[in-house]
């Protein structure tokens, strides 16, 4: 050591400099240190071979954008160059149901997809979207995912494992053909889907590929067969509908292109223009019976008598074989519909049988209907869709190897087809699904998928337009999609962005812009389906009328909720109350009230439903409306084992609803002949209105009032009194006794919401609801009333039990320029902005609720517990991402209410300040108007004279509600308009 | 009960000629002072007074654990729900601030109109409502979403910068109910005073002669004390009459000032001090009449103060009637709907059972003090006056809960059921109310010595001699 201290008075930089030994000694001779000998030096290279180096170098860099794109998707670590933190960027994606796409734009902050909205190019939802679409983000970050491979026996295995399990099997397999391998898959439009398993029937020729969900359109392509000889889908045009007939087709709900429905509907639903008329007839209520002009209760089993009778009154003849009112109705309904030829369809509901369907596309042709109102485009291909064969094989122990991809069969499948005994029988299963499910705990594997929100998918919109999704996220959990999966059979393990791309160049060749413009685009331009013309055939109807007979007909829906099942342990769409019966949590029986009253039943009891040996013990709701003798029984509860929030019986968690499944036919057909027995006990609904248990006090009260409420006029009356929603409360001139100290100049926000195009589809509700970070509050406490809905649609019936008019109304937070709430505040956490806003100030509540029970609208909602307790687990740290970073979570103890999206108007104007443009109409979009099908809300500023909202107020159909309070709500109501059909009405009269 | 009755001389009898006696029996002003102190002086506690003292700090351990549940777990604990904001808590603070009203009222407005009975019960009437003040406040407090933060109520110039909001009611409340308090509480300390002196003279242990020395402020009963005490007692009289008013108009602003159907009417500010007083007489007859018998006052307390009670009871009672008749002809004269189905909906939809119970309580049963019977018979006076208490707990019920649970829109409407919480907590705060009384009869005198002194016959300068000339003059 002591040589190494000799000099100090000189700097060292390493310990071999200051012992100056060799190495360092001959790494200071050397000009070059780091090449050892002189054959690295360049000189080695002949000119010739450096120029050889210098274009090949200068071609390869080319090269690099010939390769696949890498796919990593990392979190931010470091800012990249030109992104801004926190800014929002939208990436238009998809998700698939039923085998149709929803096209969707994604905003994503900082590389986290946030908020979901239906894109706003694609013709189809035109930035509308559905309340699925709505509640996919809190899809994406339930903590209760599944988050790797396992085996049933346990052991966690991985990816590589599940490989070599699967060669292992197709090796055993695949000499003969594939015998005994069978892939069950959700139903899918993907062409990339079509594509892989094409070629794997093409390696495996004796394997089957079954694509099934127990919603499906069987009976309608049948119908299209029927009528024309080919599956044809049909495409309606409302917008060029004057008479629209609905049998039992829930154009604006249930529909796969409802969200285009709804708008073509609700443009045709403006008074000063030529309005449309819309018939339902139906066994129980749907959106679209809501909004209809005239509905008629009907059996399902009737439908295609009814139909028939239309039929023979078009042909000139008498509406026979029906009931007096069914024919009368029938009669009027056929001659409004002849006066209309050229502008007027029937859609028929996917539930009724062919014959209906096909009945319906022979009174279309009489009504000259296609290519004017009714468009037809192939069906895209479907495959093999023979579930109940695939099951008869599973039990017959000819299946060895069955791979069931984002499907649930083992719950979401007719409890008649037994189809847990029949996997049982199969000795290797494996699932695919986002959850560990009912039939992830009977395969003998499980492997995790990959949410919509994370990886690449293609599907057909219901226009047949080709909709591409890209990931917003890298799968949070280890999961693959399904077409990653399908992949692996065939034999390609690739991501799942080459395989869409794949599918895609085999149309569109590897043009590389296209590629990139149809990813920007969220889907094709020009994609969509060619227009088909075909002939009609002549057929019999009651060939394909399998519609079953009985005391009660019972209608399967799917749940406007939960759809089939799969959202079920979503907590945004369990708490949705119903557009009809506002049930939350819950699925019931929807009975008529007369079948009720004879059956000695009221909302709550328990009844047994049997059709042959299954049976079902379910709670009944008394339906206002429901045609006598049918029920209504929507899918998707019961749950067995969905998680935390759609019941687990495993975990001891009770499942919300009950398990329609139970007694549906094999078949999976949507109608049934049940038998109703009442049973002991009552089972507690919870439902946001109540509305039976009502006294005769408050029915007299809320007859009295309503019509001041919702305010609505026939069109002759409109006609005559354009202005009559202006005449319906009479009080003296509302006068001020100061000046409003709110500026005349600036931004004065308002909303308007037009009654005549609400459809009341939910929408809104769940879209303010992610938007905001509303909390979810279990079933309890929406018994006590304490949803928390910023945004709820109000429904009230009116008139008759049996028959009664229905009106919806969408309550928001009203933004009074005279807040009632904000005068009685003691600490001032709720005021008034300079542009009109009625402001919460949550860090400043102390929540007396006084400001709630002074609200005449009862918006306010308040924390009556932490809601968001459940964050504070680690195991559910994921459901933060769900989180809006824009908009406050609120503490417990706090009021909160609709901001009418005040975060959405500071980042405009925040846009507007950078920009230095100033804020056109239309920039600010609120989360409700947004997702809004039907273009019913328009927000924007009052005092731009050009602006939607502007016009809206001003418009003659408009009124505030509660406007003789004095209160100057800034939101006001166009009044609704109804169109009946002038020989009905006076038959009502 | 009656024994001691018998034989003395009934001063219920209206005689216009002669003033009643409002102290009867053999009694002096030593008998007086003996007769009151004794009570405070007890050495041990008895054992009634023991298993009533622990029962009602059982209880009020129990309105504790109640709270603090709350405030762990939130408003969600009761059954307040989205229409019914204000549910139980408000109501038993209206209830209480209420019953809190009698003491007042007792002594300083029956002081400054010259009541002289006022003095045997003006000493109970005010711990009354101190207590019953105690209790109400504590509802507010706990009340709000944020306990922790109801601070924020008071304009207190903080960090923040942040003064209340001083257009709502709800601040007016802070303000009245605090005042009220703070001078309730003044007032019957600075009545306290000299008894406290007295008991401190009498004292024979060491540590009473402090802690009674210390709370005397050197009250040494010199003609310049008694001026002063007179001139204090009479200048808090005067401040506190105003709050007799105040504080329940100021409460009944909360509703008043709101537009709520059932809420927003102009008769509540005199309609709540009825209702106040009405509530408190009834609480002080609830509790004076067993406490007279107990620790025998039947003396001081006597017949015709209670009767004198009964018949403000029937008064106020009627008060209240015509408040609640008025109401419904207002709802119907203005030809406001909204307004005329909250009172249908009231008497007649799904809290009609609370609506008549309010009526048969507060409008019926005090009628029967209509007989001389009933308001000069102890047992019967307690049950009519338990029954005005529940009356007046549900006509808050009523005015708070119902209006709430059906107003404007009809698809908000909502039923409102209380939790076991809510039950608990109510249950507690009588706890809280009887530990404090309890611990009020057994430590400080329970009636005013030296004002009732004032009012007996030996008070009088020309007591032996007066007798004396009237009936020679009667006699002439």
């Amino acid at each position: 050591m002591s040589s190494l201290n000799n000099d100090r008075s000189t700097y060292w930089r390493s310990l071999d400099e200051l012992a100056r030994n060799d190495y360092f000694r001959r790494q200071l001779e050397n000009e070059f240190p780091g090449q050892e000998s002189d054959e690295d030096l360049p000189s080695s290279v002949s000119r010739r071979r450096f120029l050889q180096l210098l274009g090949a170098s200068a071609a390869l860099a080319g090269m690099t954008a010939c390769r696949w794109e890498d796919e990593k998707i990392l979190p931010y670590a470091a800012r990249p160059d030109g992104t801004e933190p926190g800014a929002a960027r939208h990436f238009a994606s998809m998700m698939e149901l039923g085998g149709v796409a929803q096209p969707l734009l994604v905003t994503s902050r900082d590389g986290r997809p946030n908020k979901v909205e239906g894109n706003p190019d694609h013709p189809m939802v035109r930035g509308s979207s559905s309340v699925f679409a709505q509640a996919l983000m809190l899809g994406l970050c339930d903590p209760e995912r599944s988050k790797n491979p396992r085996r049933r026996d346990g052991e966690a295995a991985g990816w590589a494992e599940f490989s070599a399990f699967l060669a292992d099997r197709l090796a055993a397999l695949g000499g003969q053909q594939g015998r005994g391998l069978a892939i069950l898959a959700d139903l899918s439009s993907s062409p990339t889907m079509a594509r892989l398993r094409r070629e794997i029937l093409a390696k495996f020729p004796a394997a089957r590929f079954v694509q099934s969900a127990p919603v499906d359109r069987a009976n309608e392509i049948e119908g299209s067969r029927l009528a024309y000889g080919r599956e044809l889908r049909s495409i309606f045009r409302l917008e060029a509908a004057r008479r629209i007939v609905s049998l039992d087709c829930d154009l604006f709900g249930l529909h796969p292109d409802a969200q285009r429905l709804s708008r073509d509907w609700a443009r045709g639903r403006d008074p000063k223009r030529e309005m449309n008329r819309l018939y339902a007839i139906e066994s129980g209520y749907s959106t679209t019976g809501a909004c209809a002009d005239h509905r008629l209760q009907l059996k399902p089993s009737r439908a295609l008598a009814f139909l028939s009778a239309v039929e023979s009154v078009l042909a000139g003849g008498e509406a026979t074989g029906l009931g007096k009112d069914e024919a009368e109705f029938a009669s009027a309904l056929a001659r409004d519909l002849a006066a209309h030829a050229g502008a007027a369809l029937i859609a028929v509901g996917r539930h009724l049988p062919a014959g209906v369907h096909a009945l319906a596309h022979r009174l279309n042709e009489r009504l000259g209907a296609p290519g004017k109102t009714v468009d037809y485009i192939a069906e895209p291909d479907r495959g093999d869709q023979d579930l109940k064969g695939l099951v008869a094989q599973m039990s017959s122990g000819a299946i060895d190897t069955l791979l069931i991809l984002g499907a649930n069969p083992v719950y979401a499948s007719p409890a008649a087809l037994e189809f847990a005994a029949a996997l049982a029988k199969v000795p290797h299963s494996v699932h695919l699904g986002l959850h560990h499910d009912e039939t992830a705990r009977a395969a003998t594997w499980h492997l995790p998928m990959a949410h919509d929100l994370e990886c690449w998918g293609d599907a057909l919109a219901w226009d047949g337009s080709l909709v591409v999704a890209q990931p917003l996220i890298a799968p949070l959990y280890d999961g693959r999609s399904a077409i990653e999966v399908v992949a692996l059979l065939a034999g390609e393990e690739r991501p799942g962005r080459e395989l869409v791309r794949t599918t895609w160049s085999q149309g569109h060749g590897s043009d590389d812009r296209a590629w990139r413009h149809l990813i920007h685009d969220g889907f094709d331009k020009d994609g969509a389906a060619r227009i088909e013309t075909a002939k009609l055939r002549d057929f019999d109807p009651m060939t394909a009328n399998a519609a079953p007979t009985g005391a009660f007909e019972l209608v399967f829906q799917p749940s406007p909720a939960v759809w089939d099942g799969r959202f079920a342990n979503n907590g945004w769409l369990q708490e949705l109350p119903d557009f009809m019966s506002k049930l939350t949590w819950d699925n019931a029986l929807m009975m008529a009230a007369a079948d009720a009253d004879r059956l000695e039943l009221t909302t709550g009891s328990m009844v047994r439903l049997k059709r042959g040996e299954r049976q079902l013990d379910c709670a009944v709701y008394v339906m206002p409306g429901q045609a006598p003798g049918t029920l209504g029984l929507a899918l998707g509860y019961g749950r067995r084992e969905a998680g935390n929030v759609g019941g687990s019986l495993s975990r001891e968690i009770g499942a919300p609803g009950f398990d329609a499944y139970a007694i549906q036919e094999a078949s999976g057909a949507a109608l049934a002949a049940v038998v109703v027995e009442k049973i002991d006990g009552c089972h507690e609904l919870a439902a946001t209105q109540s509305h039976h248990a009502i006294d005769e006090i408050g029915m007299k009260g809320r007859e009295e009032r309503l019509g001041q409420l919702i305010r609505e006029a026939d069109l002759e009356e409109y006609e005559k009194h354009p202005d009559f929603a202006r005449h319906v409360v009479h009080h003296p001139e509302l006068e001020s006794l100061w000046k409003s100290p709110l500026p005349e100049d600036g931004k004065r926000w308002g909303m308007a919401i037009d009654l005549n195009k609400c459809v009341g589809c939910n929408a809104c509700v769940v879209g303010c609801q992610a938007e905001n970070n509303i909390p979810v509050v279990g079933k309890a406490d929406v018994l006590k009333g304490r949803e928390m809905h910023w945004i709820r649609i109000d429904r009230y019936f009116r008139g008759d039990i049996a028959a009664p008019e229905v009106v919806q109304q969408p309550v928001a937070c009203q933004h009074c320029e005279n807040a009632p709430c904000e005068q009685v505040c003691p600490v001032a956490a709720t005021m008034h902005s300079h542009e009109g806003l009625n402001d919460m100030v949550y860090n400043r509540c102390v929540g007396t609720r006084y400001c709630a029970n002074n609200c005449p609208y009862k918006v306010r909602r308040f924390n009556f517990f932490n809601y968001h307790k459940e964050l504070k687990e680690a195991k559910n740290e994921s459901l933060k991402m769900a989180f809006n970073p824009e908009v406050t979570v609120r503490a417990r103890g706090v009021m909160e209410k609709c901001t009418y999206c005040v975060q959405r108007i500071a980042s405009a104007r925040q846009e507007s300040r950078n920009s230095g443009r100033p804020i056109a109409d239309g920039d600010i979009v609120s989360a409700c108007q947004q997702a809004c099908p039907s273009e019913a809300i328009v927000f924007g500023d009052l005092n731009d004279r050009d602006a939607a909202v502007r016009h809206l107020h001003e418009d003659s159909r408009s009124y505030a509600l509660l406007e003789e309070l004095n209160v100057k709500p800034r939101t006001q109501y166009l009044a609704r308009v109804r169109n009946p059909n002038p020989e009905l009405a006076k038959d009502k009269s | 009960m009656s024994s001691s009755l018998a034989g003395v001389q009934d001063n219920t009898i209206e005689d216009p000629t002669t003033r009643p006696t409002l102290v009867l029996g053999q009694n002096d002003f030593a008998s007086v002072t003996d007769k009151v102190c004794r009570i405070a002086e007890r050495g041990g506690a008895t054992r009634a007074w023991k298993i009533a003292f622990t029962a009602s700090v059982a209880t009020t351990l129990m309105l504790f654990g109640m709270i603090v549940y709350l405030i762990s777990t939130g408003v969600g604990v009761w059954g307040n729900n989205n229409p019914v904001g204000w549910a139980w808590p408000i109501v038993n603070f209206v209830f209480w601030v209420g019953i809190g009203h009698a003491g007042t009222l007792i002594s300083a407005i029956l002081y400054l109109f010259r009541q002289r009975w006022r003095t045997s019960i003006n000493r109970f009437a005010e711990a009354m409502t101190i207590f019953a003040v105690i209790c109400a406040l504590v509802f507010p407090g706990i009340h709000v979403g944020r306990p922790w933060l109801a601070w924020w109520l008071f304009p207190l110039p903080y960090p923040q910068n942040m003064w209340p909001n001083f257009r709502s009611p709800l601040l007016w409340d802070v303000f009245a109910v605090g005042t009220y308090f703070t001078v309730s509480l003044l007032f019957w300390y600075v009545g306290l005073i000299p008894d406290i002196a007295t008991i401190r003279d009498r004292a024979t242990t060491k540590i009473r002669r402090v802690l009674y020395g210390f709370f005397a402020l050197g009250w040494r009963g010199s003609h310049r004390h008694w001026h002063r005490y007179e001139v204090a007692y009479m200048i808090l009289a005067a401040l506190a009459t105003p709050l007799v008013l105040s504080v329940h108009s100021v409460v009944s602003f909360d509703f008043a000032t709101s537009q709520l159907p059932g809420w927003h009417t102009t008769i509540f500010p005199p309609y709540f001090v009825a209702g106040a007083i009405f509530s408190g007489f009834a609480m002080v007859l609830t509790l004076m009449i067993p406490c007279r018998t107990i620790f025998g006052m039947q003396d001081l307390v006597t017949m015709r103060h209670l009767e004198n009670m009964c018949r403000i009871l029937l008064a106020t009672g009627m008060m209240v009637g015509y408040a609640y008749s008025i109401e419904f002809f207002i709802a119907w004269y203005s030809g406001n709907p909204y307004e005329g189905f909250t009172f249908l909906n009231r008497a007649f939809g799904p809290y009609a059972w609370a609506y008549w119970i309010m009526v048969s309580c507060n409008v019926v049963a005090p009628q029967f003090f209509w007989f001389k019977k009933i308001r000069t018979t102890p047992w019967m006076m307690v049950v009519v006056a338990i029954f005005v208490n529940i009356g007046m707990w549900f006509e808050r019920f009523v005015i708070t809960v119902t209006s709430l649970s059906r107003d404007f829109l009809p698809s908000s409407w909502a039923y409102f059921k209380p939790t076991t919480i809510d039950i608990l907590t109510f249950t507690g705060s009588f706890g809280l109310f009887f530990s404090l009384f309890l611990l009020f009869c057994r430590f400080l005198p329970v009636v005013a010595i030296s004002e009732v002194k004032a009012v007996m016959p030996q008070a009088h300068p020309h007591h032996h001699d007066d007798h004396q000339a009237h009936a020679e003059e009667a006699r002439a």
